[in-house]
């Protein structure tokens, strides 16, 4: 076999990455951007579409911090409105992500771990899913991998002057982490509690660096926490979660593995745990030296933030999404790398390999099945009603919130509302659901209309009253499914 | 096609590191605290399924929680003990005992005994080769004339190993003997590192690890002496603070008058040396540790000589609980009964793991299920409780412990049910040495049960898949069977005909 030209061994490095890259950006383009506009994606828009300072009123006033919508604000202002523009601002950190992950692996352990590390990410089902949504979470992971970078930079350096780069790095790192996404302190809870369980790796005085860092966060942070607590809106906003139990964390695991599939396939998986035993078996090799403080800080890291997202769900208020636990994703691939270099070598390609094999079976799974759990077909419903609807109906959409994906997708001339009926322009949260009123409300929205189009999504516990009530009360002409959960009924209101 | 699971070509650099034992106590809490959870949850807070599967199930969980927390007890501390006058030399007969091993290797052990660095000792080779009627009986005594050492041949047998060594008490005069099996090769420290413990006047045996020189050779010697750093590391250093070190017949020193005592070498029990040990531990005599290979001995190398090997400690270690009743013998503490309990409890866990092995086949024919739990919330107390688990094995053992360690223990299960069963139905095994040369042969017969388990799980598979399709509970039970059957094809794949099949030797001497 002919061996490949020399210039191919001084930058297989680049090379690898490059074509990594290539591989997520045509996977995007061809496939990822063109599905539908979701229901967070259309909140997102919404959100940027107004000015700074409201994007910082509706932002306090949502669960999230605002760095991420100030910046697709500026993305849209220079390079247009759109689904694929915004969609592109989360493709840019996913890129960024695939050379960061590259050097903490690099870093962590070796150039070969950096580079399979790289290609996990790349071939990731969750991580291309969330690197072309119009939300913080491809963001996020890239500030997570740096923020996790120049923490084991941290120790790992001795010379004094680059020691005080790092710091600078880690601490403006932090800073912009904790302006995207609430979890990223998680990471920084993590890195305490590695701190404390190996203070002998670092320096002396680093802990009061730690604490200076944590001084400053804490004040940058505090202006944006007054002005939430001021609102005071938070605890209302939508959708609820639900408290979560056993089968979301194990659910999270293969949701970063293999990504979103449908229950059948994610309830096989999950049910295979007991292999998590063997492959722990498997574990038990030979070692020159116990793990690597890098692996027990890749554990930590993995670990709390899950553990604390679910005992802060479970006592105080449910917020566990494996989404917001993205943070955890880069540590999960280099645990897992971890793990396998301890295996003997034949051992270890062939799990390199059938991981491999599995994830892009997934990616292309979930990329391509019409019944993937988290698509969701706004507009293939909104061109129907666009073809269907006339001037004469109404289209009502419940839950109240989806109403962001319909509005941007619909261009009909039928009125558009909600139910419960939610007034966006008054300030507060969505009205909640009453069955006393809901007479009331749907002779409201009736009056004067032929036929009427309810799409249903994102249950908020009523959906099955509200459409109990139309059945019973009107004549149903249609039922129609569009993606798993969004549904469109049709209904005539009179002849 | 075979899969090598291990990377068997590379040597690692430090073979001895697994003597170098300590574990974070913090860990072992962890452990404990994993453990109990699990066991509580599982024990009285989930549904039960089936009566008799759960009543099965909670059987090996406790045996599990047994274990589990005798060797965390075990392991807590692993110091070694500093000898009171570390330059007590006292004079020593030094046994090596023999029963037709290769003149070879008995010359090897003899020349390196004799080069030991000691003030004072004698050498007696304990020939057994004419009582177990082996052809080259004379070669021990040929090499006792070639390196002026002394033989004592007997010619009327009876205890086995024991009784060679009972025999040599009665002949020889100094107050302190050292047993070294033939094959069993001292370093020229050995006697200066072990004798000065003796300067406590309650010490009656000191015991040093039985390292495998061989270790490198083929898979089986791997395994045999995977398993033995486990308990030649952390579990013996931790048995040493509790002063309930197991004797283990070779590379050790004994207090002649107070072996004496207790009746010298124990002749009833095939594994002599156990129970000799607990007899001087009930007398109320010390035991130590010395934690440094002072000598490498050979591995069994192939499977039968391993499986005949395992099959007397396992016999041995039962007579412990079965004959000797070891938890309720006056003498011993507390400590002691519970170390020895432990040790010997052992060879029972094949029971369990059959036991647990069966599971998912009783759930793939019947069904049948022994807990009635969403399997993600077993898997979130399992999980955290069994890697916890195996990191402290891994630590406790300063990152020596294996798969092919854990695999060896666990498909030993046929052999501790043969000896479970040879204790039940109370027949005599004979005393057969570990073969000093590679045995070659079809050795299937031995993991006919390994087999048939795999067997009766692609069956069960089939029938399960008709019943309920391919639903949660078949996949994971399929995971639990398929766990199995990777550790059971270990033995299975050592249990294969070689290419050049050599004549068997097997050396039996009667009790």
């Amino acid at each position: 076999m002919k061996k490949p030209p020399a210039f191919f061994y001084k930058y297989k490095v680049t090379l690898a990455l490059s074509a990594m890259i290539l591989f997520i950006i045509s996977l995007s383009v061809f496939i990822f951007s063109r599905q539908s506009l979701r229901l967070d994606e259309a909140q997102s828009l919404w959100q940027t579409s107004r000015s700074p300072l409201k994007i910082f009123n509706i932002i306090a006033q949502d669960v999230h911090v605002p760095l991420y919508h100030l910046m697709l604000h500026f993305w849209q202002v220079f390079l247009g409105n759109g689904v694929a523009t915004g969609r592109a601002l989360s493709m840019v950190f996913f890129v960024l992500s695939i050379p960061a992950i590259y050097f903490l692996g690099k870093l962590a352990y070796n150039k070969n771990a950096g580079l399979y590390a790289a290609l996990l990410l790349s071939i990731s089902p969750f991580m291309n899913w969330y690197g072309n949504e119009i939300r913080m979470y491809s963001l996020f992971t890239f500030v997570v991998i740096l923020h996790q970078y120049f923490f084991l930079k941290l120790y790992k350096t001795a010379d004094a002057e680059r020691r005080g780069g790092y710091w600078f790095l880690y601490g403006l790192v932090s800073l912009v982490g904790i302006f995207t996404h609430y979890f990223f302190w998680f990471s920084l809870v993590s890195q305490a509690l590695f701190y404390l369980f190996n203070k002998d790796l670092f320096q002396k005085g680093d802990f009061k660096k730690f604490l200076a860092v944590i001084m400053i966060l804490l004040l940058a942070i505090s202006p944006w926490l007054y002005y939430v607590l001021h609102l005071g809106t938070i605890s209302n906003s939508s959708p609820q979660l639900e408290a979560p139990t056993t089968v979301d964390i194990f659910n999270t695991f293969s949701q970063f593995l293999f990504g979103f599939q449908i229950d059948y396939v994610n309830t096989i998986l999950v049910s295979m745990w007991p292999l998590l035993v063997l492959f722990g078996f498997f574990g038990l090799q030979k070692s020159k030296k116990r793990p690597s403080s890098e692996t027990m800080y890749f554990i930590t890291a993995l670990i709390v933030p899950m553990a604390l997202a679910f005992i802060v769900s479970s006592i105080f208020r449910p917020l566990y999404l494996s989404r917001y636990l993205i943070l955890s994703l880069p540590p999960l691939y280099l645990c897992i790398i971890a793990f396998l270099n301890n295996l003997p070598p034949n051992f270890k390609r062939f799990f390199e390999i059938v991981l491999v094999v599995v994830m892009v079976g997934m990616l292309f799974i979930e990329a391509f099945s019409a019944f993937t759990p988290v698509k969701e077909n706004y507009q293939q419903a909104t061109d129907y009603l666009t073809a269907h609807a006339t001037a004469d109906d109404t289209i009502v959409v419940s839950a109240p919130f989806t109403i962001y994906p319909v509005e941007y997708y619909y261009h009909g001339s039928s009125t558009l509302t909600t139910l419960p009926i939610w007034d966006r322009s008054h300030y507060g949260p969505i009205p909640p659901f009453d069955a006393a009123t809901l007479p009331a409300q749907v002779a409201t929205i009736t009056q004067n209309h032929q036929n009427l189009w309810l799409l249903l999504s994102y249950n908020q516990g009523y959906e099955e009253p509200l459409r109990l009530y139309f059945d019973t009360h009107y004549q149903r002409l249609l039922v129609k499914n569009f993606s798993l959960d969004l549904n469109l009924y049709e209904y005539k209101l009179r002849y | 096609m075979r899969i090598r699971l291990f990377n068997s070509k590379k040597t690692p650099k430090d073979q001895k590191r697994f003597l170098n034992t300590t574990t974070p106590k913090g860990l072992v809490i962890l452990n404990v605290v994993l453990l109990l959870t699990y066991f509580i949850l599982l024990a009285f807070f989930f549904p039960i399924g089936n009566k008799v599967l759960f009543g099965l199930l909670i059987a090996g969980e406790v045996f599990h929680l047994w274990q589990l927390l005798t060797f965390l007890y075990t392991i807590w501390n692993t110091k070694g003990i500093t000898p009171p006058d570390p330059n007590f030399h006292p004079p020593v007969d030094i046994y090596v005992t023999v029963a037709g091993e290769p003149k070879e290797i008995i010359e090897e052990t003899i020349v390196a005994i004799k080069a030991m660095e000691y003030p004072e000792f004698k050498v007696y080779i304990l020939n057994d080769g004419y009582v177990a009627h082996r052809d080259n009986w004379q070669e021990a005594e040929m090499v006792a004339q070639t390196h002026g050492v002394e033989v004592i041949t007997r010619k009327v047998g009876g205890g086995a190993k024991a009784g060679n060594i009972n025999n040599a008490l009665r002949q020889t005069d100094n107050p302190f003997i050292v047993i070294f099996d033939a094959d069993h090769v001292p370093h020229p420290d050995f006697l200066l590192k072990m004798m000065p413990h003796f300067s406590d006047p309650k010490m009656a045996f000191v015991q040093s690890p039985q390292y495998y020189k061989n270790y490198y050779l083929n898979e089986v010697t791997r395994g045999a002496w995977e398993q033995q750093e486990l308990f030649f590391g952390p579990i013996c250093r931790g048995k040493n603070r509790l002063n309930a070190v197991t004797m283990c017949g070779t590379n050790m020193a004994i207090r002649k008058e107070m072996l004496l005592e207790v009746g010298g070498m124990c002749e009833e029990s095939i594994a002599e040396d156990f129970a000799t040990g607990m007899f001087l531990h009930e007398h109320g005599f010390k035991s130590a540790y010395v934690g440094e290979v002072l000598a490498e001995g050979l591995a069994p190398e192939d499977f039968l000589s391993y499986y005949k090997q395992q099959f007397r400690w396992a016999r041995g270690g039962l007579d412990l609980i079965f004959k000797y009743n070891v938890l309720f013998r006056k003498g011993l503490t507390l400590t002691q009964r519970i170390q020895y309990l432990a040790s010997a409890s052992f060879y029972v866990s094949g029971l369990i793991i059959i036991m647990n092995a069966l599971i998912p086949v009783v759930f793939f024919f019947t069904g049948l299920v022994p807990v009635v739990v969403a399997t993600m919330l077993l898997a979130l107390i399992f999980l955290p409780y069994i890697f916890v688990t195996l990191y402290t094995l891994q630590g406790s053992t300063n990152f020596s412990y294996t798969f092919r360690s854990l695999a060896f223990s666990m498909s030993s299960f046929s052999i501790h049910l043969e000896a479970l069963w040879s204790v039940i139905t109370g027949h005599k095994p004979k005393f057969e040495i570990t073969s000093k040369k590679k045995l070659t042969g079809n050795f299937l017969y031995l993991v006919k049960i390994h087999i048939v388990y795999i067997v009766l799980i692609a069956a069960g598979l089939i029938v399960a898949v008709h019943r309920e399709g391919v639903s949660a509970s078949v996949m994971a039970n399929m995971a639990w069977a398929l766990l199995n059957t990777v550790i059971f094809t270990q033995f299975i794949y050592l249990a294969l005909p070689e290419q050049t099949p050599q004549p068997k030797e097997t050396i039996e001497v009667a009790v």
